[in-house]
């Protein structure tokens, strides 16, 4: 396996694999893989270096999700997630996340409905998490524009027992015990519409990030306000961006206080005038600087809630996908971006894998 | 029990390692389905949802008749009879 970076591309027609070597300057296609089939997020495995997870949404044949163990050369379907419910029933997959490294076979997925998935088995079958539809508010929760999901999966890097999740419309829910109970986690986020001070969920939160390597750093991207994790609730970041608006969001693996942010103006939800750019901030939120070097001037690109992800090299690289199907990477952590490929499907998600 | 041609179209086949068509005992529509699932159980989840529901976008056929406005999956089948399990055309992206 070459040393390098794989960018792991959702489109809404196939999946696609982009490998570089460390210098990520020339880019090789691997795929596109599942043909015409919406493939809305692709995980990678750090824990072995060789394992993908594809959430494969299809309308015909239905949702499943594919895992490969050689980095997508080959793929085996996995036994669908299944609700027990006959009043729910598995539609699409939104997110999966390699579990904590202390569990080597366990994997995590969200769904839609909103239901958060086990694996024991490295993502060949799934049960459900029934304690997190048990919660008491989960009679409230409700589709957004998307459709009701679990979208977002975040694993605490010391403790495997702390798992966040995120759904839309409903927020961040937090487990301290491995997923047996759930707290709402939502204090200082404000709501879409106004709802009574005491109601602490039905927050619409698009993008769930946490560190992977220090506890307790972890920011979001809501549908009003960019947030930062601070005292077990959230300190808004919003000031010095153009927008409170977005979906996308990732962290630097290195430095915790850096994260990227691609605000988009509402209503269009593209990106605001005088077009594309990555915000980023270097102290938590305090402040942002847009990042614009390289990308074309004047394209107001969406990115969606997976559509943004950096890998693991120093200095970091990051990289998003817009809807109109462009790749972009940065080698230099946003100071300056090229163009991976265009004229790709809609782009979905955007992973990476760090190859050792 | 009646021997009842099943003819996999589209993805359906590629489902089922490239299969395009089998024969199985049933004797309606439904029994038919599940026989061809157990040949080929990569089909399995592909037909049918965790309830055992017959997922959208999914046309069944049966004496040239789409089985929705016939008996659904209990109309009843005859020897030599073929069932078509097709992608409905439906959707549009």
């Amino acid at each position: 396996m070459a040393k390098g970076v794989a960018i792991l591309v959702g489109t809404r027609k196939g999946a696609y694999v982009f490998r570089a070597t460390g210098a990520r300057k020339r880019w090789k296609l691997e795929g596109p893989y599942f043909g015409a089939e919406p493939v809305y997020h692709v995980a990678f495995d750090p824990r072995d270096g060789s394992s993908l997870y594809a959430a494969v949404n299809s309308a015909f044949g239905g949702p499943r999700i594919e895992v490969s163990r050689d980095l997508g050369k080959t793929w085996k379907t996995a036994q669908n997630p299944a609700f027990d419910e006959p009043a729910l029933t598995f539609k699409r997959t939104w997110h999966i996340e390699a579990g904590h490294a202390s569990q080597p076979k366990v994997v995590w997925a969200g769904t839609e409905p909103a239901g958060l998935f086990r694996s024991d088995d490295r993502g060949m079958t799934w049960t459900h998490v029934p304690s997190l539809r048990a919660h008491a508010t989960e009679h409230e929760w409700s589709p957004g524009a998307g459709g009701e999901g679990l979208h977002s999966i975040t694993l605490d890097p010391t403790d495997p027992k702390r798992i966040s999740i995120g759904i839309s419309v409903a927020g961040v829910y937090d487990s301290a015990d491995g997923g047996r109970t759930w707290t709402i986690a939502n204090r200082g986020t404000r709501t879409v519409m106004p709802v009574p001070k005491e109601v602490q969920h039905h927050r619409c939160v698009h993008h769930l990030v946490a560190h992977p390597t220090v506890p307790g750093v972890r920011a979001q991207q809501n549908h009003v306000g960019t947030y930062w994790g601070a005292n077990g609730g959230w300190r808004e970041i919003s000031a010095g961006l153009p927008s409170d608006f977005g979906f996308a969001m990732a962290l630097h693996p290195g430095d915790a206080e850096t994260a990227f942010v691609f605000p988009l103006a509402v209503p269009e939800r593209l990106a605001p005038e005088p077009g594309a750019a990555v915000w980023r901030t270097r102290d938590a939120g305090k402040s942002w600087k847009r990042l614009a070097g390289g990308l074309p001037r004047g394209a107001r690109l969406e990115v969606l809630r997976e559509g943004m992800s950096t890998d693991r090299l120093d200095p970091a690289g990051v990289y998003f996908g817009s809807t109109t199907g462009d790749l972009w990477a940065s080698a230099d952590e946003g100071k300056s971006w090229s163009l991976v490929a265009e004229y790709l499907p809609q782009i979905l998600s955007v992973g990476t894998a760090t190859l050792a | 029990m009646p021997r009842v041609n099943v003819r996999l179209h589209g993805v359906f086949s590629d489902f089922a390692g490239g299969a395009r068509s089998t024969t199985v005992d049933a004797s309606t529509v439904g029994t038919a389905i599940d026989a061809l699932a157990q040949r080929f159980p990569s089909l399995r989840e592909r037909l049918r949802d965790e309830h055992g529901r017959l997922r959208e976008h999914i046309g069944v056929f049966a004496r040239g008749e789409e089985i929705q406005h016939a008996g659904g999956e209990s109309q009843a089948v005859a020897d030599g009879d073929t069932v078509h399990i097709v992608p409905a055309m439906s959707g549009g992206g």
